[in-house]
């Protein structure tokens, strides 16, 4: 999976996202196969695996971790998550 | 900041501090725990406690994953690495974390060739792209964490990727908890529930905490003001005596967690009988293994591992920190012989670790002054 500029790093500075328990909330922009291209509320894209929550059509709301939708957001869910620290 | 404004209110987290402060007992002090190194590290970065009333402090608890992992483990990865062919790869705190032969840093500088990666799933694209290589997923972290690896197993084998395997290191949270409850020397009021983690197992796994033992627990998002809602949530339940497992993270966190995902946890691993955690010891089926249907996948299968237990720097009193019965600037070595750049123990790494939390965001300044002045 090549992931795209949202933690295309995993970086020590300013947070590993397992040690962080971070997740982010992308939204579903296409959709192929297992795999979803997302981007989040700045716009930036992720290439996000699906299997965990289903399948997915664009403008759905996921919560991601480590480019792994682990759970679904309901649409409204604004960001919140803890993210961009 | 677009859409996360709302969480870190200044005017918002005034209000609940003082809603919060009109719940306090005169006279009680409330000791409530934030498992989640997340939580730790928004409370020192939002000085949330500054927040709260005297009579309520946070205690740190072990949730993150690198400051838990033990020397000895560190070294089984390093040992890995050093194979000819092989390509390790990790999360990036896991870079600095120290072993008792250095850290991968230092191996990838004697020639290990250890990669961080963001996600288990671009390990197995470094596999897809190397196939003379045997590449090796260093897995750490909790259950918000073990279904992306779990997929990525799932998906090498759907893909016959045979040159990839995991050496697992994931842990699970209640047992932990179980140890920090049954502690004879650290008393509790209440804890704060990990966010992301839940959204994986759910609420329910904790009930017992409230049953068994009498108290709070209120799973928490990881906004400034999520951790304050989290507080007055347990203080309300304090001044209504009851003791319950509440969910403030109702946007993200489903009480059942993700059935899906536990499914796919329950077909990959299994618990293993023990596993040593740094500072708490050797705790019972708090960890997890590739089950034997995936043995392939297996590091610890497919590898001779030296396995060896490692002792702690004396000097070093993480264990403390991470049971909250020290705080991190009580550390004989916080701050001097241990730094963010020079960590000895794993809580001084990661910047979720609770010792590097009060190193950048200078709490431990301030501490250390109170105690200066009381002198």
């Amino acid at each position: 999976m090549s992931s795209v500029e949202v933690g295309a790093t995993c970086s020590a500075e300013p947070g590993c996202i397992t040690c962080g328990d971070v997740a982010v909330a992308l939204t579903v922009i296409s959709s192929a196969g297992a795999d979803a291209q997302c981007q989040d509320d700045e716009g930036r894209p992720e290439l996000v695996a699906t299997e965990l929550v289903g399948a997915v059509v664009p403008g759905d709301r996921l919560l991601v971790h480590a480019g792994v939708a682990i759970e679904r957001l309901r649409a409204f869910t604004r960001t919140g998550t803890g993210e961009q620290r | 900041m677009k859409f996360v404004d709302e969480f870190r209110s200044p005017e918002l987290a005034e209000v609940l501090a003082r809603e919060i402060a009109t719940l306090c007992e005169p006279g009680r002090h409330y000791k409530i725990m934030e498992v989640c190194g997340g939580h730790t590290h928004t409370i020192y970065r939002y000085g949330v406690q500054d927040h709260l009333p005297e009579d309520i402090e946070l205690v740190h608890g072990p949730g993150c994953p690198v400051c838990v992992i033990p020397m000895g483990r560190v070294d089984d990865g390093i040992a890995i690495a050093e194979r000819d062919g092989v390509i390790l790869t990790c999360f990036g705190d896991m870079m600095r974390v120290p072993g008792g032969r250095g850290s991968f840093l230092e191996a990838n500088a004697r020639g290990a060739d250890i990669r961080m990666v963001y996600s288990p799933l671009d390990a197995l694209r470094i596999a897809r792209e190397n196939p003379d290589r045997q590449v090796v997923f260093y897995a750490i972290g909790f259950e918000t964490t073990a279904p992306s690896t779990a997929l990525t197993v799932l998906r090498a084998k759907a893909e016959g990727i045979d040159n990839f395997s995991v050496f697992c290191n994931h842990v699970t949270i209640i047992p932990a908890i179980k140890a920090i409850l049954d502690s004879p020397d650290l008393r509790l009021d209440a804890f704060i529930g990990p966010g992301h983690v839940s959204t994986v197992i759910g609420c329910r796994p904790y009930e017992w905490i409230s049953k068994d033992f009498g108290l709070p627990l209120v799973c928490a998002g990881f906004e400034p003001l999520d951790l304050l809602q989290s507080v007055y949530m347990i203080m309300k339940q304090f001044s209504e005596g009851r003791a319950e497992v509440e969910n403030q993270y109702s946007r993200v966190v489903a009480y059942d967690g993700n059935p899906v995902a536990l499914k796919v946890l329950a077909d990959v691993f299994s618990l293993r009988p023990f596993f040593e955690w740094r500072g708490l010891g050797s705790i019972a089926h708090s960890a997890l293994q590739l089950s034997p249907r995936y043995a392939h996948y297996d590091a610890e299968l497919r590898y001779d591992l030296p396995g060896v237990r490692v002792a702690d720097p004396k000097a070093c009193q993480c264990g403390e920190v991470l049971k909250g019965v020290l705080k991190p600037w009580e550390c004989k070595v916080f701050g001097t012989a241990c730094t963010p750049e020079t960590p000895i123990g794993t809580c001084m790494v990661s910047s979720e670790g609770a010792c590097a939390a009060y190193y950048n965001f200078g709490q431990y300044a301030k501490q250390r002054l109170t105690l200066e002045v009381l002198q």
